[in-house]
């Protein structure tokens, strides 16, 4: 029996990919528990913070997802951990300060537009926290996109949102019941407060996440930010 | 309110470029999806694929579009409209390149006459990679240089930068006295009085002749371009000379640094004498286009130097990713002039670019697939030129082009690159014909 601390949910079309972190004596790592025979969850009714109980079985997924492992038998909530808790977690696990620190291999960018990947055949991983100086995020034709710098000072740009916490919070702002000039409001909210909100948070942490391979490619991605949204910033603006 | 001949011909520009990002984007096969088509809802680009798009469009046009296409379909119409929106008025653009394009009018400043000069003692680079401690031939052989340019006892980054501004200021028939500006970077001269200070009292100018040094390293002679065609193009100044003078082998020695870094160097200089375009005086010139600058962050730790207690130089130089995201940047530098110009880089008479080595040009050439001869050899025969490197390119750009008839002389690209992965470029058109004759 596994005890699995979700550390992310994130958004994958229709399903929800998910992530763990597995205490192995001294050494907490990223699992990712996935069914046997696709690589989401159409349900997932628990919440991120909590501890699951279940039974994984190691699988041979396609590289850099080593962290992919077969559910044997379903989940059974047993605790909840508090979000700075998950942070503390969060970093004993998989972290880097660089960018080729990241998944441990050299990262691209897109040559024709936006965004940057990593090659299936180099990546080691595809998962990885980090700390960074700074984060703004920003609403690119309706996508919730973020940009962060690293502590080495390199920089990321335009890395789809996938956090499942942080787009339900981007549908709430933009529901139509909130009244008028919905984007315009939310991208003020992005670029003051929630700046300062996020960057002043103590447990204030990142993970960046792999895609899965597509046309050779691995398309980097924000899995995770902490803190993660709250219901009462919608009041704020 | 922007005047309806030139809204038509903004629209043209704008379609031109949102066909050319979304072929990049979907695929040169890939049909041009009917206007209104919702391009995420229809599967035709995934929500990567679509910002990715918006991004290039970005980039290309200079406008920026993100927040403007909000709670708006996904589709090439809603790009259309807010590339539109931007033309209505001064302040409608956020981009503050723009900006500065519209502002100043892209073609108000000419190239009347350029100039470039070397360091005096030409070395083997077997010379430098012995000083340097490297095996015997490493440099010709890993980098492609043959020789360095140094610059002779007597020699500095005044002296040099003199000689070239005092041709430069020949070859346009301009006096000293004719300067409004002088505009100088170097990345080596961190002294006092600055450069342009120096270059100010040598050269004789008027005392009410401005002086102004701007940074980039690499990046210098884009950095001071643009502000030569903003002060030209805002009325400031008629006349503009831009210097660049760098002198390597005084800072990076052997003591200081290691030579797969330091041995890639050279000393140089460059002068351009730019002028406001009025009276038909630029039918002989180079007329300066549009400019882009940007800076890739995702490199900033492939080159640091900073200066040690020691007096030394901590040089921190990651050749791999160094070439790496070097070659990608000006492949994406090129690639933006083309499509906000309109002119094919098949049609471009020469290539000013940042040479790092004979190597790297070699590589750029053939990933943007044009002949390596449309690319100066500078660097093969005096090393990497730093801020001059790019200003010896288009002075030898411009030398070449001047083979021809005047009609017949082909437009030329500047794409350079700077520490922090600094980026820019523009493009030079022969001044009477605007380029008209390359254009897609």
């Amino acid at each position: 029996m596994t005890k699995l601390l979700v550390t992310e949910i994130t958004r994958m079309g229709p399903a929800v990919c998910v992530i763990g972190l597995q205490r192995d004596k001294e050494k907490v790592q990223s699992i990712r528990p996935v069914p046997t025979w696709v690589n989401g969850w159409l349900h997932f009714p628990y919440q991120r913070g909590e501890v699951l109980e279940c039974s994984l079985a190691p699988i041979c997924g396609a590289p850099p997802h080593v962290e992919d492992r077969a559910l044997t038998k379903n989940f059974r909530k047993s605790a909840t951990v508090g979000e700075s808790d998950i942070v503390t977690y969060l970093r004993k696990a998989e972290c880097a300060d660089s960018l080729r620190g990241l998944f441990e291999c050299a990262v691209y960018e897109n040559k024709k537009g936006s965004g940057v990947y990593a090659r299936p055949t180099e990546a080691h991983r595809s998962i990885c926290g980090c700390q960074t100086q700074n984060l703004r995020l920003e609403l690119c034709g309706n996508e919730l996109r973020a940009t962060l710098v690293l502590a080495s000072g390199e920089l990321l740009r335009d890395l789809p949102v996938v956090d499942r916490d942080w787009l339900d919070f981007k549908d709430a702002a933009l529901a139509v019941e909130r009244g008028a000039n919905l984007a315009a409001r939310l991208e003020r909210f992005l670029n003051s407060q929630l700046q300062y909100k996020i960057m002043s948070c103590p447990h204030h942490f990142v993970r960046i996440g792999l895609t899965r391979p597509y046309r050779e490619v691995c398309w980097l991605m924000l899995d995770t930010l902490f803190p993660m949204p709250k219901a009462e910033w919608l009041e704020e603006f | 309110m922007t005047p309806p001949q030139l809204s038509s011909l903004a629209e043209e520009g704008f379609r031109r470029i949102v066909e050319t990002c979304f072929r990049q984007e979907a695929g040169a096969s890939a049909p041009f999806p009917d206007e209104t088509t919702d391009l995420i809802e229809t599967g035709i680009l995934d929500s990567m694929g679509w910002v990715s798009f918006l991004r290039a469009v970005e980039t290309a046009s200079g406008i920026s579009l993100g927040s403007g296409l909000n709670e708006q379909p996904s589709s090439i119409a809603a790009i259309m409209g807010a590339l539109q929106d931007s033309m209505k008025g001064p302040s409608a653009s956020n981009d503050p390149q723009m900006r500065m394009n519209r502002a100043v009018g892209a073609s108000t400043a000419f190239v009347a006459a350029s100039s470039s000069v070397l360091g005096a003692k030409l070395v083997p680079s077997e010379e430098a990679d012995r000083a340097f401690g490297m095996p015997i031939g490493k440099l010709r052989k890993r980098a492609g240089i043959e020789s360095l340019a140094y610059a002779a006892a007597d020699e500095n980054e005044l002296t040099l930068g003199a000689r070239a501004a005092e041709e430069a200021l020949r070859a346009a028939s301009c006096g000293t006295g004719e300067l409004d500006w002088i505009i100088a970077t170097s990345e080596t001269h961190h002294d006092y009085p600055a450069l342009s200070a120096q270059l100010h009292s040598r050269l004789l100018a008027r005392e009410n002749c401005g002086a102004l040094d701007v940074g980039g390293a690499c990046l210098g002679l884009l950095n001071a371009m643009v502000v030569a065609q903003s002060l030209i193009g805002s009325g400031a100044a008629q006349t503009v000379g831009v210097v660049t003078a760098d002198v390597h082998s005084r800072v990076l020695t052997p003591r200081r640094v290691v030579g797969e870094f330091g041995g890639l160097f050279g000393d140089g200089a460059s002068a351009f004498v730019l002028r406001r375009d009025e009276h038909g005086r630029a039918d002989s010139g180079y007329c300066v286009g549009d400019f882009l600058f940007g800076c890739a962050g995702q490199y900033a730790s492939a080159i640091r130097v900073a200066p040690n207690e020691g007096g030394g130089l901590d040089v921190q130089f990651d050749g791999e990713a160094l070439s790496r995201a070097a070659i990608t940047r000006l492949e994406k530098v090129i690639a933006v002039l083309e499509t906000r110009s309109g002119i094919a880089r098949g049609s471009v008479g020469g290539f000013a670019t940042h040479q790092p080595n004979p190597r790297l040009v070699a590589v750029l050439a053939k990933q943007i697939g044009v002949s390596p001869e449309t690319f100066p050899a500078i660097c093969r025969t005096s090393g990497n030129l730093g801020s001059s490197m790019c200003g010896a390119a288009l002075h030898a750009a411009l030398q070449q082009a001047a083979k021809a008839e005047f009609s017949q002389r082909k437009p030329i690209f500047l794409a350079s690159l700077g520490p922090g992965m600094l980026l820019g470029g523009t493009w030079l058109t022969a001044a009477s014909s605007g380029g008209a004759a390359f254009r897609r």
